[in-house]
């Protein structure tokens, strides 16, 4: 019977199968031994999202970039146009990423500018992106160095919202407040300093002198403070030292001198995972600290092996907290910021009142008083309510927004413009009051993943808008920085000391790496092709 | 007046008060401006079309279906302060040539037979006490080929818990909601023959959950407001307690519904 054509076991001899993934970017990423510039594409398997690519020389690499497709997908719509900044520094030669930068493609200027005053920290961290420690051959940059980096940073920016101080451990340089004092005579409105908070905790009149500067000319001095979590595992495998009490005492000398903090935890897998809704809720019950910002541990520089197909991403950060805290949090009261790619942060804000863990304690999440999406939908709204409540709303979700900044302070205020109702304007409330009463109970959450040599994606890093400003004047963003070859570029310039390229310790490239002298991995000596990056070989890098 | 009257007056002067204001914020139906824009799109808005928005509320579909989708809008409304919000926010907007409002009843449009292209009603249909004769008027303003969109709540054929239909006050708006089926077979009776059903429940669980943080935060920031508008705090949240119990045991729901008037359209 002529019926009897779909006899199975012919059809599948011939039968076509379907590929178990969908296509979603064609892109370029780097080879994470030897860093030359390779094609990569984007899929989406399982409901989940991979960067996949190969190098002719080391072989085919993948990583997950995002644990919720339909989140990655969705996000597209809250992708704001990049601004022009006022100047680059580079030219377009050889493409991105090994024209950094700023080169005249990039597609978003700095919201954030990082200065590295140096190498050496107090802490040996078995995790730390920069690869710092207690190293006979770092450097440190002078008092010039530093203007010149600065003059860079306003040269491109006009008048920089925020400035962050980093290292090494910032604090440990005999000119840190020198560095402010410099940066805060120039038009940079704010100042973050990033610090593991030793000297905090015990040098009660270097707290003060932060605090006096805090707030001079309307310019707040902010830390940006590594807080881990709560069991002594946590601090002694992230940090290498019990320094629990350490940070307790770092923060009440900031409250004592009136810092604002907000607390930066390194998640990591199966180790501090389950310790998040515990951060946010000690930080919205300490006077001190106004946010918190989760970073999944950054696979560039040194760190402990890692499954780059398991690895921790921004929708695992927002899962944990809300399954943790789900009387106050689920996953769409976090939303993605626009002004970089809007799959590299998400930024919830939270009005409280009360102390945690106390019965009458309330917690409400702004995009539940905000229906943020009709404002930060750049794609198919052409309506937007209201212009200057988008204003705020691209301030608040935006990388330059830091708790107890003048900006920040003031675009929460306009939130209370949700009162602004009823036929006599107002539903009768006192919006002023309201304001500045909303704004002061404003604690902000912040999830933001860092690219490594697995997960870079050109895409994405065309719109970094956070930015490393090296010494010779150039504004690098922050994952080519770390994952390119830039990072190891800089320190053999500044040390005279040659850098080989850094290789993320991942289980999958075992064979392939040896222990650097700083402690991070390295290409081992018989690998072909690696030691030093493309981008470095350049005249200008 | 008679019991229809009430419940309209009550619809018209509760969504005209401060209170609700102050609890709703500009959020009057769930879904906001996301679900209009669907419904617009559903509905092929296109530039020139006469749009018909009945309960216009202060007209934030009116204006976005002129501003997005270049529709001419008349809007209808009960509220005489809806009405001159409404028309106010469109001048200051520079739309009062493209958006007009009327006071009016939707089962007495004060507009013209077989002129509107398209008729929106975001979550109104439920509370007209006489709703065949909304469906019927729906249909006399319609051009042939004219369609209906509608966004409402929906009730499952076992109804609301008694809980629901015997509150007070505009809480009453929302006792008349039928399932979906009897909305289509309302306006089958008016000639209009349901083209398309899909189902946005999710949608009223995120009003409830706004309506929740406003009066939360309005308990921390301005507490004696909530007293003065006469905000009776636990009453409400009683009340969006049984509503979400309901969602999610299926018993409310929210739906958006196209019909067509037969006849030759321009589609």
């Amino acid at each position: 019977m002529t019926e009897s054509v779909a006899e199975p076991a012919v059809s599948m001899r011939n039968e076509r199968v379907d590929r178990d993934e969908v296509f979603l970017e064609y892109t370029k990423s780097i080879c994470p031994v030897c860093k030359v510039v390779i094609d990569a594409q984007v899929n989406i398997r399982g409901g989940k999202v991979y960067l996949r690519k190969r190098c002719k020389e080391h072989g085919p690499f993948e990583a997950l970039v995002y644990s919720d497709a339909q989140a990655y997908v969705d996000s597209a719509r809250f992708n704001k146009p990049g601004t022009l900044p006022l100047a680059f520094q580079t030219e377009v030669k050889d493409g991105c990423p090994s024209d950094c930068g700023l080169c005249p493609e990039h597609k978003q200027h700095a919201c954030l500018g990082l200065i590295e005053v140096n190498t050496n920290c107090n802490l040996d961290c078995p995790i730390c992106f920069a690869d710092s420690g207690h190293q006979p051959d770092g450097y440190s940059i002078t008092l010039e160095q530093c203007q010149r980096m600065l003059d860079a940073f306003v040269a491109a920016e006009g008048e920089p919202e925020v400035l962050m101080f980093s290292g090494g451990e910032p604090t440990i340089h005999k000119h840190i407040l020198d560095f402010v004092d410099l940066a805060q005579a120039t038009p940079i409105r704010n100042i973050n300093i990033n610090t593991n908070g030793i000297r905090l905790a015990s040098d009660k009149r270097f707290a003060a002198a932060l605090g006096e500067r805090n707030g001079r000319n309307g310019k707040a001095v902010n830390i940006y403070l590594q807080f881990d979590g709560f069991e002594e595992r946590t601090h002694r495998e992230i940090r290498g030292k019990d320094l629990r009490e350490i940070k307790r005492r770092a923060l009440d000398n900031c409250a004592a001198v009136g810092l604002t903090v907000t607390l930066v935890a390194a998640v990591e897998r199966g180790l501090n995972e389950h310790e998040l809704g515990a951060i946010v809720e000690y930080g919205i019950a300490h006077p001190a600290v106004r946010s918190v910002a989760f970073q999944p541990v950054t696979h560039s520089g040194r760190h402990v092996e890692f499954d780059p197909m398991t690895r921790l991403t921004n929708p695992d950060v927002i899962a944990l907290i809300t399954a943790q805290r789900p009387q106050w949090l689920r996953k769409d009261d976090f939303f993605p910021v626009p002004c970089c790619f809007p799959t590299c942060r998400s930024i919830t804000y939270l009005i409280t009142d009360g102390t945690p863990g106390q019965p009458d304690f309330v917690a409400v999440p702004i995009p539940r008083l905000i229906n943020v999406e009709d404002y930060l939908d750049y794609v198919s709204n052409r309506v937007v309510p209201d212009y200057g409540i988008r204003a705020a709303l691209e301030k608040l979700w935006s990388a330059s927004a830091f708790m107890g900044t003048q900006t920040t302070e003031e675009k929460l205020a306009r939130t209370a413009e949700i009162f602004d109702c009823g036929p006599d304007g107002s539903c009768g409330i006192d919006l002023p009051v309201a304001a500045r009463d909303l704004a002061a109970r404003a604690f902000m959450i912040v999830v933001q993943d860092f690219q490594d040599p697995y997960t870079l994606n050109v895409r994405t890093l065309m719109k970094c808008c956070v930015e490393e400003i090296t010494p010779d004047g150039r504004l690098i963003p922050f994952c080519a920085y770390n994952s390119v070859g830039y990072r190891e570029q800089v320190r053999e310039q500044m040390t005279g000391v040659p850098v080989a390229d850094v290789v993320p310790n991942a289980t999958p490239l075992q064979p392939l790496v040896t222990q650097s002298p700083h402690g991070s991995k390295i290409a081992a000596p018989d690998v072909a092709n690696v030691g030093v990056s493309p981008v470095r070989l350049g005249p200008s890098g | 007046m008679n019991s229809h009257d009430d419940v309209k007056a009550c619809c018209a002067a509760v969504y005209g008060r401060n209170a609700v204001a102050l609890i709703l914020g500009d959020s009057y139906h769930p879904g906001g401006s996301g679900l209009t824009r669907r419904l617009g799109r559903a509905l092929e808005v296109r530039s020139g079309m006469r749009i018909a928005d009945l309960a216009c509320g202060p007209g934030a579909t009116a204006r976005l279906l002129a501003a997005e989708f270049g529709a001419h809008v008349d809007g209808v409304d009960l509220s005489a302060v809806a009405v001159a919000r409404a028309s106010a926010a469109a001048a200051d907007a520079g739309m009062a040539a493209q958006v007009r409002f009327h006071l009016g009843d939707a089962e007495a449009l004060p507009l013209p037979d077989g002129c509107f292209d398209a008729i929106v009603c975001e979550c109104a249909f439920c509370t007209f006490p006489d709703k065949a004769t909304a469906a019927a008027e729906f249909s006399r303003i319609l051009r042939r080929g004219g369609r209906v969109g509608i966004t409402d709540v929906t009730v499952a054929d076992r109804g609301l818990p008694a809980e629901l239909t015997d509150l007070a006050g505009w809480i009453a708006c929302i006792a008349d909601a039928r399932p979906v089926e009897e909305y289509s077979r309302i306006l089958a009776g008016a000639g209009l023959r349901t083209t398309l059903i899909e189902t946005h429940d999710e949608l009223v669980l995120r009003m409830i959950d706004q309506i929740q943080a406003r009066i939360t935060v309005l308990q921390i920031a301005a507490p004696h407001r909530l007293v003065e508008a006469g905000v009776d705090v636990d009453s409400v949240e009683h009340y969006l307690r049984l509503v979400r119990a309901a969602v999610e045991d299926s018993l409310i729901g929210y739906t958006l519904l196209l019909a067509h008037k037969p006849g030759q359209g321009q589609e």
